[in-house]
């Protein structure tokens, strides 16, 4: 059955516009940053103090920053960089925040009060400054950024999937498995997981592209990953302080993160329109 | 492409001429900028004034408003000489004592005379243990005040202090003079936001985190100042200080983002004073700790990084590579010319290296700085060369400043860029850095050599006998390489065309011109 | 807990009423309870985050004479020298009271509560502006590609949505402020102007940064709408109603977009946390004094009572805008109140 639900998805898939939009963008997007910093002649932290500032050439298609570094390839790298944290991030949240709501809704009662509760505290707070609290209190690394956007996102994944279940907790399928026996890790995994399970890509898919500006904004602030790793919002935030100098190093990289961004978006759209509506999230 | 950006460039310039009549900083934005009358001179790279009680200041931008209220006894002219500014006149004894005879007709913007029970109230004041003023070490060496009459005082000291007469002027001080009474009548709270000083302005309104107001005092001792009215709104970000004063919106600015310096040179609308600034930027070094307990180790690090690249890459030209540990504008305290362990020679570097009982990538070494601007690049800039020269393993480390503060108070460091501004005495720049009990020396450096010089230098009262005693200090010193010297900055101020009088002073001055400023 | 025992102890000790009154009583009082176990969780929660980061608020305000003898000094007579549970109970006695105490950090000695009351009005501003040109935006956007479904017309107003999401707040700034600040002159780059003092100002000053706010919440706001309106059009109710013969901007007005509006508001509704603490970045872009800035130099500055007093305030407002929500969903769709 999920064989055959998945090929018509896919050949509707192929004709959705927006989907199909998205879904070139982003292969055109992950091609490029996996692809462009192997064949480029620069490395993303090669510095050339002769050669500091200088706009778009041949020589350096996107112009170079304040230590020479090549922009493209600094944007190609810090592309892969932010792309890897967001979908880690993300990832992180999906597994974590749905377990919980997985766990919530199953077991009801008093796992379900706290678990909530939680995720609710989570979700009060304004995201960027739930990040920054945690950067400032963790130190800023790699993981603590991956770390500190889970968090974020983790209630929504948590709603969701809480929703998700309590729709299907007492279908008849998991109540004969119930019935016969089986641990409840295995039902949630076996029985529950595999049909709430659109509505969490779905919403992976729009949370990727708030993780990216999320990570923007934390490295705009000087909260970013630690140099000399390039990533889109440190980039962007060390271009935006010589933009009237070098006004090709902010604007480059905005455009970068925008293509990424509307790839991105226009694939979640795709896919939110493709899946059955009464699986989106309500509250 | 290249045609393009620059156009792009000038019109940003152009265009941002042409807009700025209608934000208000808290202003309605529709009000004009009335000439001749209120002049509009903003702190940028602020937001935040806790204070305006010089005892307790200790911020940069409250220093700016409190020149501006208050006088000290005594204050900078524009060759930089210490001149009698409260005082009418005043001896150095040899026992490092101060006989001041203060002018007649001073009052408080309370209408309250000058007197000497209000310099010793003020001076005694920093004293207080119970206040423990951050200031409190300008003044440490004082005994007490002994009051003589009305006008005339005695400052007694413990013994000669050198850095005494120049902790006495209206700078980044904490000795300005307050009045007695008023204190009294508001206490400490009440008078931090409702200081009375002497000085040429009084303050008006306070409106946190926005700016403040300003208004002339018309009895100030040397003659009612031209301009009425001075607004000082506080713009965190320096590059929308710059478009607001291209805008019209004010008058002028505390500083330039340096990668606009050169625009803004070509630009005939506004004037660009820039000289180098009285400030040291360093690597702090952890020296209990290592591979930095290791003599060698600090010196072939000292040598593998270029500091004119330093300067380009960080500052945008905007600065000078540092060699020892004074800026080059303390005088006959800067020794001139380059120094072989504070100078790029990468054979050097892996030769003395060599001498190092550890091999270069044995310690990992985080070095610690913070935020997105040029901090953040000075450290980058330093870890890539040293690492590219010598084959290290040294790693940024990006925190936010009041950590990155708290890690190197407490010893929670290996390295750090790390720097101090608006010092003007020598003893600032290396008695608390480099003396062992020094608080300052946040690397733990223990030279008793050097602590004997720095007492012996401290209590010099002779300027020529006590710039050869820094001298020897230096010397010394910079062969332990207690703490990597890289550079010093530029200060900066954008004037709009039409401003008038201000003069700049290297320790970053400010609201002591604003009497002297006009605008034409 | 103690202090929130009055509550709900007060709920019952209340003379017999009918019993649905009761029971909404008891529903009050329950979401009373759960708001104020909220606030103490979060308080708690950032109290022991900022103890356990390194730094220290005296460290803020001492700067380069931060000698120790002034760092002790100063955490002595702001009890910062105090066991880290003894602190937090102190605060929160003071906090039950409605004092938030005075600034250590960001205005040293100044009360919090007259801090906030210049902050808060400016934000309420600039997130109302936001709001509204988010709404405006989005019902625009929002309705015309659900009207236009599969037609060009959707394509371009989705693709519209989409672009106002792809953008980072600062970078769309930059590129606001670059386009109709610096080239067209239209509106101004930087500063704040009170609406209390100037309106019109207050309207063209902020429309920048306004704008800024609500470009990703309208792109939101319209996909939703458009989602929610094409999965309502499909239901049987509107198939009957349009079979009646009913006009088709009736149908649409009273059938579809009354019953699309609960999930939109829904939405709407989560974003107050985005209009109190995510516009940061804008804030200080554009020079203006909100919540937002006023938070993040709290835990920069290490001013704890700043950012408790701001914690306990967002907290508040996201639960009382989470119950207006419920309140307005439920009076639209009486159905769904429990």
């Amino acid at each position: 059955m999920s064989l055959f639900h998945r090929n018509s998805l896919a050949r509707r898939f192929l004709h959705h516009r927006t989907a199909l939009a998205g879904l070139v963008i982003c292969t055109c997007v992950l091609l490029a940053v996996i692809v462009g910093p192997l064949i480029l002649p620069y490395g993303p932290e090669d510095m050339d103090f002769m050669a500091t500032l200088s706009p778009p050439s041949m020589a350096h298609p996107l112009g170079t920053d304040s230590f020479g570094r090549d922009v493209l390839v600094r944007v190609l790298n810090g592309g892969q960089v932010s792309l890897t944290i967001s979908f880690l991030a993300i990832a992180l949240a999906t597994v974590v925040g749905g377990g919980m709501g997985l766990a919530a809704a199953y077991h009801g009662g008093w796992t379900d009060v706290i678990l909530m509760r939680f995720a609710d505290l989570l979700f009060a707070f304004p995201s960027f400054i739930l990040a920054l609290l945690l950067m400032v209190m963790f130190g800023f690394s790699t993981s603590n950024i991956i770390f500190a956007i889970a968090l974020v996102y983790l209630p929504i994944f948590a709603r969701i999937a809480r929703n998700s279940t309590l729709l299907v907790r007492d279908e008849p399928f998991v109540q004969a498995a119930r019935l016969m026996g089986r641990r409840p890790v295995a039902i949630m995994l076996t029985q529950i997981l595999p049909n709430i399970s659109a509505p969490l890509l779905v919403q992976a898919s729009a949370g990727m592209a708030f993780a990216i500006i999320l990570e923007a904004g934390l490295s705009f602030i000087g909260l970013g990953v630690q140099p000399p790793t390039p990533s889109l919002g440190g980039i962007m935030s060390d271009g935006r302080e010589y933009f009237s100098r070098a006004p090709w190093v902010l604007t480059m990289s905005g455009l970068a993160i925008s293509v990424a961004l509307l790839g991105i978006n226009l694939l979640g759209d795709g896919l939110r329109d493709l899946t059955d509506p009464r699986l989106r999230e309500r509250n | 492409m290249k045609s393009m950006t620059t156009l792009s460039r000038r019109s940003l310039m152009a265009g941002t001429g042409a807009l700025f009549g209608l934000a208000g900083l808290g202003i309605s934005s529709r009000a004009a900028l009335a000439q001749g009358t209120a002049l509009r001179a903003a702190i940028t790279g602020y937001g935040v004034l806790n204070t305006l009680d010089p005892a307790r200041a200790s911020l940069v931008p409250e220093f700016y408003v409190i020149w501006a209220i208050y006088n000290g006894l005594l204050k900078f002219d524009d060759q930089m000489q210490i001149v009698p500014d409260l005082a009418e006149s005043y001896e150095l004894r040899d026992n490092g004592s101060i006989e001041v005879r203060l002018r007649e007709g001073v009052t408080f913007h309370d209408g309250s005379p000058l007197t000497s029970e209000d310099v010793k109230f003020s001076l005694e004041r920093l004293l207080d243990e119970e206040l423990a003023s951050p200031n409190a070490s300008k003044v440490a060496v004082v005994d007490h005040v002994e009051v003589i009459d009305e006008l005339n005082l005695v400052i007694h000291a413990t013994g000669p202090f050198a850095p005494l007469l120049t902790f006495l002027t209206n700078a980044r001080t904490g000795t300005q003079i307050l009045s007695k009474s008023a204190y009294e009548q508001l206490g400490p709270d009440g008078y931090s936001r409702n200081p009375v000083g002497t000085g040429p302005y009084k303050l008006t309104s306070w409106d946190t985190g926005t700016g403040l107001k300003l208004e002339a005092f018309e009895d100030y001792f040397e003659g009612a100042p031209a301009l009425k009215t001075v607004e000082v709104p506080l713009i965190v970000e320096e590059a929308s200080g710059v478009t607001a004063l291209l805008g019209g919106q004010i008058h002028m600015t505390s500083t330039i983002p340096t990668s606009d310096v050169p625009d803004l040179m070509n630009n005939g609308n506004v004037q660009v004073l820039r000289q180098p600034g009285l400030n040291v930027r360093f690597i702090s070094i952890n020296l209990q700790k290592p591979p930095f307990d290791d003599v060698h180790f600090r010196r072939a690090v000292s040598m593998a990084f270029q500091r004119e690249a330093m300067v380009q890459t960080v500052l945008f030209g905007e600065g000078a590579p540092l060699h020892g540990f004074f800026p080059p504008l303390l005088g006959d305290y800067y020794t001139p010319g380059e120094n072989s362990v504070t100078s790029f020679d990468p054979e050097a570097a892996k030769a003395e290296l060599a001498r190092s009982r550890y091999a270069a990538d044995e310690h990992p070494v985080e070095v610690i700085t913070w935020g997105g601007g040029w901090w953040k690049r000075y450290a980058e800039i330093f870890v890539a060369q040293v690492n590219q020269v010598l084959g290290t393993r040294f790693t940024v480390g990006v925190t936010d400043s009041n950590a990155a503060f708290a890690r190197q108070t407490t010893g929670d460091f290996v390295a750090g860029v790390w720097g101090w501004l608006g010092f003007i005495d020598p003893d600032e720049y290396v008695g608390d850095i480099l003396h062992t009990d020094g608080w300052r020396n946040m690397g733990k450096y223990s030279n008793p050599e050097v602590d004997a010089l720095l007492e012996q230098a401290r209590a010099e009262l002779d300027p020529q006998k006590r710039a050869a005693l820094y001298h020897e200090v230096e010397a010394k010193a910079i062969e332990d390489m207690p703490v990597i010297p890289c550079f010093t900055s530029n200060i900066h101020n954008l004037l709009a065309a039409n401003v008038q009088g201000f003069t700049q002073k290297p320790y970053a001055n400010f609201g002591d011109q604003f009497m002297k400023v006009s605008i034409g | 807990m103690s202090q929130s025992d009055p509550v709900s102890g007060g709920s019952r000790s209340l003379p017999a009423r009918e019993r649905a009154g009761y029971r909404r009583l008891m529903l009050l009082g329950g979401k009373l309870l759960s708001a104020l176990v909220l606030l103490l969780v979060g308080s708690l929660v950032v109290f022991l985050t900022i103890q356990a980061a390194p730094g220290s608020a005296a460290l803020s305000v001492l700067g380069e004479q931060a000698t120790p003898e002034a760092v002790a000094a100063f955490e002595r007579r702001h009890g910062l020298d105090q066991p880290v549970l003894v602190q937090y109970l102190a605060w929160l006695g003071n906090a039950l009271r409605g004092d938030f105490g005075v600034s250590l950090s960001i205005a040293s000695g100044q009360q919090i509560s007259s801090l906030m009351a210049s902050k808060l009005p400016t934000t309420l501003f600039l997130g109302a502006y936001a709001l509204v040109l988010a709404i405006a935006i989005s019902l625009v956007l929002g309705i015309y590609a659900a009207r236009h479904r599969g037609k060009t017309g959707d394509t371009v107003a989705t693709s519209i949505s989409v672009l106002g999401i792809s953008m980072p707040d600062f970078w769309l700034s930059y590129v606001l402020i670059f386009f109709f600040g610096l080239s067209l002159g239209w509106f101004p780059t930087y500063g704040y102007v009170s609406p209390f003092v100037d309106l019109p100002g207050a309207l063209h000053a902020g429309f920048l940064p306004a704008l800024a706010i609500a470009a990703p919440m309208a792109a939101v706001f319209s996909r939703t709408l458009r989602a929610v309106l094409l999965e309502t059009m499909t239901r049987p109710y509107v198939t009957a109603a349009r079979s009646f013969g009913l006009k088709p901007r009736f149908v649409f007005v009273h059938f579809i977009f009354r019953n699309a509006l609960i999930p939109y508001l829904t939405i709407i509704g989560l974003q107050i946390r985005y209009i109190l603490g995510g516009v940061v970045v804008v804030e200080r872009i554009f020079g203006i004094p909100g919540m937002g800035s006023f938070m993040v130099d709290g835990a920069f500055l290490r001013d704890l009572p700043v950012l408790l007093a701001c914690t306990v305030t967002f907290l508040a407002i996201v639960v009382l805008v989470n119950t207006l929500t419920d309140a307005l969903c439920s009076f639209l769709d009486p159905r769904r109140s429990r």
